[in-house]
C-alpha cells in the first residue's frame, strides 16, 4: 500500500459508549433494581412512555401509565430475582402503544429501554423459528466459508428485508472484504470490495466484540439526552455499551449518508472471543427492525460465527496434523544425519514442507546451505545479521519483509515472505523460510487514501466517494497460516535441542582430539627414546664384533654388514617419521629466505652423493620466499635429493630449478630428467609410506614427499607434480607471500 | 697438560653403557671413567655424599649425562649443578636418544654446555664421543659458549 491511511484522531476519542443520548425512535428508563426507583430517563420518557419526572421528587417505575405496567414490573422483578444476566423482553402495552421492553443490568442501575412493537405475530420469534432452523441445517453440510456466509447475508435479508445485507471479513490488519452479500439492487454492489481499517477504529471494533448487534433505523435520527446526565449511582455519565438505542458517532452517521443509506444494522461475528467480521444491512429509506427479528438476526449471527469457527479450526487442525506429520519425518530423518543442516539439506521437499514455502535456508555461523528459491548466500548472511538486531521472538513472521527492512527489495521476488526461527542464544543461526512475491490487485470501495477527507464545511469527515478503486499490490506473500507459523515454532524447539546435543558432542570431540593428541605426543617422544636405542645397539655390537674378528670369511662379513646396513635404515625410519610428526607442531619462523642461497648449500651437500656422475645444474634466478629457514631447507633437500636419486640412471642427469615472482605469491619448480612416474599414482605420491619404485632401484623411506608437502601446507602454500614413465617428474610449489600472509 | 681428572659418565641403560665405554676406550684417554646408573648416584658423586662420601675429592673433568634416568632424572641433575655456584663451572654434556626439540631448549635453559644426540650409526656415535672426551677431558678449556653438538 502506498502511504498511511489518516486515522480517525476524532473517532479514536470519542466518547462512542457515553454519548449522553438515545436515538428517539424509543425510549430509556434506568431503575434502582432494589426500590424501582427512575434514576434516570431519556428526556423523550414523558412523549414515549408518559412518565412525568418532576425534579427533587422521587419516583418508581410505577409512575409509567398502562394497564400492562404491574405484570410486566412482576416479570422483571422475577427476572431480577433469578440473578440471570440474560436480556429481559417482553412486550407490553404502554401509553396506548404495542411496547416491547428490553432489560439489560449495569453497575449503574437497570437500563430498559421501550421501543414500538410490531402489529404482526409473523414478527415474533416464534414466526422465525422454522426460518432459523432450516438456516442451521442449510449450512451444517458446507465447507465453504464463502458459502455459508453467503447463505447467512441472504437468509438476514430475508428476515428483515434490508436492501443490501453484506458479509464482511477482517484481515490481520482489519481490512475488511465483502466475501457475501444479498441485495435488492436498490443499493450498489459491494461483493468483494475491500474497505480499509480505518473505517471501522478500534474502539469501535471494541464495541462490535461486546455488544454483538447494533441498529441505526434513521440516520437523521433525533438525540433525546439522558436526564439527569449523571448517574445517581456512581456520579458518571451513563454508560450505554450494552444499548440498543444508543446514539452513536456522527462520524459514522456522515459516512452512512456519504454512502447514501438511511438506515444500517451490524451483527457481530465472534471466533473465539475475536471480531472475525461483521454482517452488515443497509437500507436506502430509514427502517426500524423489531426486537424479535434483532434477536434472530443475533442467533443467525451466532449460529455463523459457530460454524466459521468450528470450519477454521478445522482447517487449522487438519493441517497441522499434516505438517507434523511431515515435521516428525524429518526429525527422524535429521537424527541419522551427521549435522542438522546437512539432514535439512538432503530432505527439501520435507524442509520446504514444514511452512509450505517455496525455498528455505539455514544459516548457522555464517555457513549457509539453502534449497528451492532463497536469496544469495551474502544477502543470506545480512539477513541473518538484521534479524539478529531486529527479531525480539524466536520466530519472526512476516508477508513483506521489505517492509520492515527496506534492503530486501532486491529479492522481493523469492523472499517477500519470511519465517526465520532462531536456533541460537549466542551465535547468528537461523532456519528460514521463504515464500515469493505474489503481485495481486485489491479493489477497495474507495480509495482507501481518502478514508478521511476534508467536507465543504472544511472539517475533516469520513470519504464520499466509494467507487471501486484498483490497487496492484507487490512486495508481498501469500500469508503464513495459523498452522505453518505454529509448524515453524514447533521445529525449531526440536531443532534446538538438536543443535545443542550437536555442539556438545563437538565440543566431547574435540576434548578427544586433544587427549589423543597429547597421547600422540607422548608416543612420539617415547619412540625418539626407546625406538631409536636397540638400532644404535643393534649398530653398535655389530660394528664391534666386526673390528674383534678381523678373519671373518666373506659371508660373515656380508651378514654383519647387512644387520648394520638394516639396523641403520631402521634408524632413519624413525628418525624421518619423528621430523615428520614434528612438523605438525613445531611453530613456524617465518623470514625473508634467500632461495638462491638455500638451493646452492642444498645442491653443495648433495654434491659427495652425485661423485662420479655427470650431472649438468640448471638454477635459475630465484625470488626470496617468505617462510621458515629450516623447514624450507629441509623440503627443498628432499626435492633435490630426490631430482639427484631418480636420475641416476640418466647421463647427464639434468636438474632445472625456477622460479617465478607472482603478485600473490613465489613459485618455484625443480624438474629432472629421471626415470619419472605414471600419473595415475599421482594421488600416492605426496602420502607417508608411499612409494612408487621399489627400495632395492631407489632407496629411501617413503617419507620424503610427505614432509614435503606438510612443509609446503604449514606455510599456506600448494605443490603439485607432473610426470611421466621414463620422461622425469617435475615439482612445483608455492608460498604465499609475507602480506598475502599477514594481510 | 693432560688432566687426570676423572669423566663421570651417567648412564642406566647397560648396552648404551658398554658401547658408550668401548668408544671411550677407543679414544685411548688417559682419564679414569666414574660409571654412575642413576640421577641420584650421580649427585652422590657431585656431592660426595652417600655411598660416594670418602672418595678422591675434585670434581671431575666432565659429566656425560643422559637424560632419561631413573629417580633423578638429567634435566633434574643438570639443574642442581648448574644451579650450585660451587659446582657450576663442571662441564655438563648431555647424551641423550632424544630428538625432541624441548628437551634441547630444557637442557640449554639450565646452562648444559654441549648437548649430544646419539646417532645410530657406531662410527658417528664413536666419532661423537671421540670429539667430547679431547675436547673437554683433554683440552679442558673453560667452556666455551654456543657449542651445540648434533
Amino acid at each position: 500500500m502506498d502511504g498511511a491511511h489518516p486515522d480517525f484522531a476524532d473517532c479514536a476519542s470519542e466518547p462512542i459508549r457515553v454519548p449522553g443520548g438515545i436515538q428517539a425512535h424509543g425510549a430509556l428508563v434506568v431503575v434502582d433494581p432494589d426500590s424501582l426507583r427512575v434514576l434516570q430517563a431519556s428526556a423523550n420518557a414523558e412523549t414515549v412512555l408518559g412518565l412525568r419526572l418532576v425534579p427533587g421528587q422521587v419516583s418508581t417505575i410505577h409512575a409509567i401509565p398502562g394497564t400492562d405496567v404491574d405484570p410486566m414490573i412482576g416479570e422483571m422483578l422475577r427476572w431480577l430475582r433469578g440473578g440471570a444476566e440474560s436480556t429481559f423482553l417482553r412486550t407490553a402495552r404502554l401509553a396506548r402503544r404495542h411496547t416491547q421492553v428490553i432489560g439489560h443490568r449495569t453497575p449503574q442501575g437497570v437500563i430498559l429501554e421501550f421501543e414500538e412493537g410490531p402489529e404482526h405475530e409473523n414478527e415474533t420469534l416464534a414466526a422465525l423459528y422454522p426460518r432459523l432452523g432450516r438456516f442451521v441445517n442449510a449450512i451444517e453440510p458446507v465447507t465453504d466459508i464463502r458459502a455459508i456466509a453467503a447463505t447467512a447475508a441472504r437468509e438476514t435479508r430475508e428476515i428483515t428485508g434490508f436492501n443490501r445485507v453484506l458479509v464482511y471479513s477482517f484481515d490481520e490488519e482489519w481490512n475488511g472484504t465483502v466475501i457475501a452479500e444479498d441485495g435488492d439492487g436498490v443499493l450498489p454492489s459491494y461483493l468483494d470490495l475491500r474497505f480499509p481499517a480505518s473505517d471501522i477504529p478500534a474502539q469501535a471494533r471494541e464495541l462490535y466484540r461486546l455488544n454483538r448487534l447494533r441498529l441505526i433505523p434513521d440516520v437523521d435520527y433525533l438525540i433525546s439526552p439522558i436526564v439527569p446526565a449523571a448517574s445517581p449511582a456512581d456520579g458518571r455519565p451513563l454508560d450505554l455499551s450494552f444499548a440498543g438505542l444508543r446514539s452513536v458517532s456522527p462520524v459514522h452517521l456522515q459516512y452512512m449518508q456519504n454512502m447514501e443509506t438511511a438506515a444500517s444494522m451490524s451483527i457481530s461475528i465472534l471466533v473465539d472471543g475475536k471480531l472475525w467480521g461483521l454482517i452488515s444491512c443497509h437500507n436506502r429509506a430509514p427502517k426500524r427492525v423489531n426486537a424479535q427479528v434483532r434477536t434472530a438476526c443475533d442467533f443467525l449471527g451466532q449460529t455463523l460465527s459457530l460454524q466459521i469457527g468450528a470450519r477454521e479450526r478445522h482447517a487449522h487442525a487438519s493441517r497441522r496434523i499434516e505438517l507434523k506429520r511431515t515435521e516428525s519425518e524429518l526429525l527422524a530423518r535429521l537424527a541419522n544425519s551427521d549435522s542438522f543442516e546437512a539432514g535439512l539439506a538432503a530432505n527439501p521437499e520435507a524442509w520446504m514442507g514444514l511452512t509450505g514455502a517455496q525455498g528455505a535456508a539455514v544459516v548457522l555461523d555464517g555457513e549457509v546451505k539453502t534449497t528451492g528459491r532463497t536469496p544469495t548466500p551474502a544477502q543470506l548472511r545480512q539477513l541473518a545479521a538484521w534479524l539478529e538486531d531486529n527479531a525480539e521472538d524466536d520466530v519472526f513472521v512476516t508477508r513483506s519483509l521489505s517492509e520492515s527492512w527496506p534492503e530486501a527489495e532486491a529479492f522481493t521476488d523469492v523472499a517477500s515472505g519470511l519465517i526465520a526461527a532462531s536456533i541460537s542464544q549466542i551465535r547468528a543461526s537461523y532456519v528460514m523460510w521463504f515464500r515469493p512475491e505474489v503481485v495481486h490487485t485489491v479493489t477497495w470501495g474507495g480509495d482507501p487514501r481518502k478514508a478521511m477527507a476534508p467536507g465543504p464545511d472544511r472539517r475533516f469527515g469520513p470519504r464520499r466517494s466509494f467507487e471501486r478503486w484498483k490497487e496492484v499490490v507487490h512486495r508481498r506473500s501469500q500469508p503464513w497460516s495459523a498452522a505453518e507459523t505454529a509448524s515453524a515454532a514447533d521445529f525449531r524447539n526440536a531443532i534446538v535441542n538438536f543443535v545443542l546435543r550437536q555442539a556438545e558432542q563437538r565440543a566431547q570431540l574435540s576434548d578427544e582430539l586433544a587427549r589423543s593428541n597429547r597421547e600422540l605426543e607422548s608416543f612420539s617422544y617415547s619412540i625418539s627414546h626407546d625406538l631409536r636405542a636397540p638400532f644404535r645397539h643393534i649398530v653398535g655390537y655389530a660394528e664391534l664384533l666386526s673390528e674383534r674378528e678381523s678373519q671373518l670369511d666373506e659371508k660373515s662379513r656380508h651378514y654383519l654388514d647387512s644387520i648394520v646396513e638394516a639396523a641403520l635404515s631402521a634408524g632413519r625410519l624413525v628418525d624421518d617419521l619423528l621430523s615428520f610428526s614434528q612438523l605438525g607442531r613445531q611453530s613456524l619462523s617465518p623470514i625473508a629466505v634467500d632461495m638462491n642461497k638455500l638451493i646452492e648449500e642444498t645442491r653443495q651437500s648433495l654434491l659427495p652423493d652425485a661423485a662420479g656422475r655427470e650431472v649438468e645444474w640448471r638454477i635459475g634466478n630465484l625470488p626470496a620466499a617468505w617462510g621458515d629457514g629450516i623447514l624450507l631447507r629441509q623440503a627443498l633437500l628432499n626435492l633435490m635429493d630426490n631430482a639427484l636419486k631418480y636420475s641416476r640412471t640418466r647421463s647427464p642427469a639434468v636438474i632445472e630449478v625456477r622460479g617465478d615472482d607472482r603478485p600473490e605469491e613465489t613459485v618455484y619448480t625443480i624438474r629432472d630428467n629421471g626415470v619419472g612416474f605414471d600419473m595415475a599414482y599421482l594421488a600416492k605420491l605426496f602420502g607417508v609410506f608411499q612409494r612408487l619404485h621399489r627400495s632395492e632401484d631407489f632407496e629411501g623411506t617413503g617419507i620424503g614427499l610427505a614432509i614435503v608437502k606438510r612443509v609446503i601446507e604449514r606455510h599456506g602454500g600448494w605443490i603439485r607434480a607432473e610426470g611421466e614413465t621414463g620422461e622425469g617428474a617435475t615439482f612445483t610449489f608455492g608460498l604465499p607471500k609475507q602480506e598475502a600472509v599477514n594481510g | 697438560m693432560a688432566d687426570l681428572r676423572p669423566i663421570l659418565l651417567v648412564e642406566d641403560n647397560a648396552k648404551d653403557l658398554e658401547l658408550t665405554l668401548a668408544a671411550l676406550a677407543k679414544c685411548q684417554l688417559a682419564n679414569s671413567i666414574v660409571v654412575v646408573r642413576d640421577g641420584a648416584e650421580a649427585l652422590d658423586y657431585l656431592y660426595e655424599r652417600g655411598g660416594h662420601s670418602g672418595r678422591t675429592p675434585g670434581d671431575p673433568a666432565v659429566v656425560l649425562l643422559d637424560l632419561k634416568l631413573p629417580k633423578v632424572d638429567g634435566l633434574e641433575v643438570l639443574a642442581q649443578v648448574k644451579g650450585d655456584p660451587d659446582r657450576r663451572q663442571i662441564p655438563v654434556v648431555m647424551l641423550t636418544s632424544s630428538r625432541e626439540e624441548r628437551d634441547l631448549i630444557q637442557s640449554y635453559e639450565r646452562g648444559v654446555n654441549a648437548f649430544v644426540v646419539k646417532p645410530v650409526d657406531f662410527n658417528a656415535f664413536f666419532e661423537a664421543i671421540q670429539d667430547l672426551g679431547m675436547f673437554w677431558a683433554v683440552l679442558n678449556e673453560p667452556p666455551p659458549r654456543g657449542v651445540v653438538g648434533r
